[in-house]
């Protein structure tokens, strides 16, 4: 399970993220939703712990993120990676799998690539990979622990039809392995076919978390995702 | 202890790939081949082929570790690499450690490979084995590692070229900041004590050069190494600890 308490961030004197509490439970696809700004990326970095919240907690698994221990149970994608572009995807990959307690062999990292259906480019730089290719290396630096959370921060962005559609897949293959996924998205349409839950965020405020059904009650995702966000601007101005 | 290590061979591999490292290496051959010809034409040509072989390892290495390790922690910043790194169990310490070690290690590849071409190129001229010449060398690798070390500081703090121009303000300044304090000594006052307080922070370089004395042969007291070694490795964990003080705070 993840917890989160009373997130806040400010950088300078402009709050990010403004007093976030929600759960995602285990073995759920969590999509955390909202517009460009609204603080995404900013409470997945928390998350993640390559940020520091100002205020408040986040447990992941019974651990809190500070714990350098909790990031060998979690895997990671950052929006529109870029990647050591000298390095072949194989040695990527064993760079990210050697950087946790357990790692595997050559042989494993393999089979990681070969799931994602890169294998045949592994000893290729990564430079020479097209966008749908580094974003499946994206991937695979994310499953090389095994974890049982994975974040993924915006992972249909910039992808074809076909792309998000592979990216949709392993999502799901994800969940039906028992791992938790959260992940950032504005492209609502893919986000309603994949979630259990999402949460909802407007300029740093949580105004919605919870199962994705009971958010749209019947309406599409996206026509009840901007009649929330009108809402608050009305709210704001009167 | 492990990440560190992991850290130090990825980026050794990323930056022996760099081809501006060949380009380099490249050059510093041709210096070399020059260099001959030029002790060829001049009386006493041994110590002029040392002095130039020497100066330009020097020269080429400082040119490398510049290029290098300019934009060493701030590109992997800018282009959100770290992320994937410091989402795993993996500190900042860890980082800048392991870029650090990672650099030196091809920084001091490069020496080597250009120690190895001199080597060869004094025994073939009738120099003998150069060992004061290779306690030269190892002098001006140190130097390069304290120069490693400041500019994974930098590119903690600035931008590639605000380090690049910090780097070689400092190279020019730490072989000259001797001289500038004997100079202020005559002539006392605050400009002096100012000096003074500039000449103990700064790195002073001149420590590491002893080529002039390598290529007449004359031995150095193991004293000197031990206090020259000590100072290197004082200065680099200063600025590596100032390196992750930064690092901790900056904001990714």
């Amino acid at each position: 399970m993840i917890e989160v308490r009373h997130l806040k961030k400010s950088y300078g004197k402009r709050v990010v993220v403004d007093d976030l509490t929600f759960t995602v439970r285990k073995g759920g696809v969590f999509g955390f939703l909202g517009q460009n700004g609204a603080g995404k990326t900013t409470t997945i970095k928390m998350l993640v712990g390559i940020s520091n919240p100002d205020q408040g907690t986040i447990t992941i698994g019974g651990k809190d993120s500070s714990d350098l221990s909790m990031r060998e149970n979690i895997g990671f994608m950052p929006e529109a990676p870029y990647f050591y572009d000298r390095l072949t995807g194989l040695e990527f990959l064993s760079f990210c799998g050697e950087l946790f307690a357990k790692h595997k062999s050559r042989s494993e990292y393999e089979e990681v690539l070969k799931r994602l259906g890169i294998y045949d480019a592994r000893d290729r730089a990564i430079n020479t990979y097209s966008k749908g290719m580094k974003q499946r290396l994206g991937f695979a630096q994310v499953l090389v622990n095994d974890p049982d959370y994975v974040f993924l921060d915006e992972p249909l962005d910039g992808l074809d039809p076909l792309g998000r559609r592979e990216i949709k897949g392993i999502i799901l293959g994800l969940k039906k392995r028992g791992k938790t996924v959260f992940f950032n998205s504005h492209i609502l349409y893919d986000t309603e076919e994949i979630c259990d839950e999402i949460g909802v965020i407007h300029e740093g405020k949580l105004l919605y978390s919870g199962p994705v059904k009971k958010f749209c009650d019947g309406w599409p995702l996206e026509k009840r995702f901007v009649e929330t966000i009108e809402k608050q601007f009305v709210t704001g101005n009167s | 202890m492990k990440n560190i290590l992991v850290i130090a061979k990825n980026t050794f591999r990323e930056t022996i790939r760099d081809r501006i490292l060949y380009g380099i290496l490249g050059f510093s051959f041709l210096y070399i081949a020059l260099s001959i010809l030029l002790a060829k034409v001049s009386l006493g040509e041994i110590v002029i082929l040392k002095s130039f072989g020497l100066a330009g390892i020097y020269i080429f290495g400082s040119i490398v570790t510049i290029f290098l390790g300019a934009s060493i922690i701030h590109k992997e910043i800018e282009r959100r690499t770290l992320y994937f790194v410091l989402s795993k169990p993996v500190s900042r310490l860890d980082v800048v450690l392991g870029k650090f070690l990672g650099l030196f290690a091809a920084v001091t590849l490069v020496v080597f490979i250009m120690t190895i071409v001199y080597l060869s190129v004094v025994l073939a001229n009738g120099g003998g084995f150069d060992a004061p010449g290779l306690l030269a060398i190892f002098f001006q690798t140190l130097e390069m590692g304290l120069f490693t070390a400041l500019l994974v500081f930098f590119s903690t703090i600035a931008t590639p070229l605000t380090s690049t121009i910090a780097a070689v303000m400092i190279l020019l300044g730490g072989h000259s900041i001797s001289s500038v304090l004997r100079t202020a000594s005559q002539i006392g006052g605050p400009l002096y004590r100012f000096i003074q307080a500039v000449y103990y922070v700064f790195p002073n370089l001149e420590k590491f050069n002893i080529r002039n004395i390598a290529v007449h042969n004359i031995p150095v007291p193991g004293t000197s190494i031990i206090l020259t070694v000590s100072y290197a490795t004082l200065y680099i964990a200063m600025l590596l600890y100032l390196a992750n003080f930064f690092l901790k705070r900056k904001e990714l």
